[in-house]
């Protein structure tokens, strides 16, 4: 029974198809998705994690700079990002999972370029 | 002239025929299974996002499968308490058993003397198989990937491994293995694109009764040189509540 019970506590506490990495994916809300298309300013291709740093205006029409969390650079390599796919004066629409807690930032979950087309390739289907 | 020919035709054909002595440590090298390329755990092949995987890696402690102990789950239950979220300090690794079920794909260096088997964090593993046993356990003490000391059956490597720091330590949400955990994995390359075995986990400090894990691998061509350099970018804050992003070190300042 006590292990039943920590199965339950621990699927609502983590979820089954999440995972971890350099930290907890607990800072973001992935069940939110807010879609932002702005000018990419830097693309850090980093360590742990790489970035986007993208000028979004916002509705009084000031810019502002949202940080875009990825995973790191291995990671992106084998989905066919490359340092050189994003650079500076790009303009990118995204869709991320935002930060819990709200703020400029989130979890980037896809990117797509000026025409619309997708940079990476898609991730493999679910078994 | 039309003698000088042959001659040197037959000499060159002489030479050709003649192979040097055969080199024992080639045909040591020509008796080992090859696992070369790089290796992805099933379902765990992550999105550009780092967190998307098709399932739970199987040594996170929140794998229902692992029949803990009354104690052990008396004190994981304690933890949910304080930390629902299991929210987990930044690791720079997996460390293992992690490393053998996680997201960073692996790669198997096999010699006759040991099988090395890393990831793109650099977590490494000498597993010997030069017929060496463990040290005496008053020469040994844990590390975060234990001592390991393996051989072939056939075409199965079976790696014993043994003075594994509790893996939590390292990654917090790994399971909670004690440092007495005994650990042992079947692997055997399959098919030229997939390996498959199981690890058994012996620790009568937290677990009811051994537990098996599956350990299968597909062999990926999408990665490059496994290349995980530096830890010159970690942004990542706390808010005392959440860790969070903190500002790029060069964002310009906000407007007034």
């Amino acid at each position: 029974m006590a292990r039943r019970h920590l199965a339950v506590l621990t699927a609502a506490a983590l979820g089954a198809s999440s995972a971890l990495a350099h930290h907890s994916p607990v800072m973001f809300d992935q069940t939110q998705r807010v879609t932002l298309t702005g000018t990419v300013r830097e693309f850090q291709w980093t360590n742990p994690h790489s970035y986007i740093q993208l000028v979004v205006k916002n509705d009084q029409g000031q810019d502002e700079e949202w940080s875009l969390e990825m995973a790191a650079p291995t990671y992106l390599y084998n989905r066919g990002w490359r340092p050189s796919s994003v650079k500076a004066g790009d303009a990118l629409t995204v869709t991320i999972a935002p930060l819990r807690k709200g703020g400029r930032g989130g979890l980037l979950l896809g990117a797509a370029n000026n025409d619309g087309k997708p940079i990476g390739t898609p991730a493999p289907p679910t078994p | 002239m039309r003698r000088v020919v042959p001659l040197t035709v037959a000499l060159a054909l002489c030479a050709c025929t003649q192979r040097p002595p055969a080199d024992p440590r080639v045909e040591q090298f020509a008796a080992l299974p090859s696992w070369t390329g790089i290796w992805v755990a099933d379902g765990l092949e992550p999105g550009i996002d780092g967190f998307s995987l098709s399932r739970t890696p199987a040594f996170l402690v929140v794998n229902p499968d692992i029949p803990w102990n009354e104690a052990t789950t008396a004190k994981i239950q304690a933890e949910l308490a304080v930390n629902p979220d299991l929210q987990i300090p930044p690791a720079d690794g997996w460390g293992y058993p992690l490393m053998m079920d996680g997201a960073p794909p692996l790669q198997f260096l096999i010699t006759p003397e040991e099988t090395l088997i890393f990831n793109t964090y650099r977590d490494l593993r000498h597993v010997y198989t030069d017929g060496r046993m463990h040290p005496p356990a008053g020469d040994l003490w844990p590390t975060t990937w234990g001592n390991s000391v393996g051989r072939w059956e056939g075409d199965t490597l079976v790696i014993d491994t043994v003075a594994v720091r509790e893996p939590n330590k390292y990654f917090g949400i790994v399971a909670w293995f004690s440092d007495q955990a005994h650990y042992t994995e079947r692997l055997r390359r399959v098919a030229p694109d997939r390996i498959e075995g199981e690890m058994t986990v012996e620790d009568p400090a937290t677990l009811s009764r051994p537990w098996v894990a599956k350990l299968n691998y597909k062999r990926a061509d999408g990665w490059d040189r496994l290349i995980h350099d530096g830890y010159d970018n970690d942004r990542t804050g706390f808010d005392g509540d959440y860790y969070t992003i903190e500002p790029s070190a060069d964002a310009p300042p906000p407007a007034p």
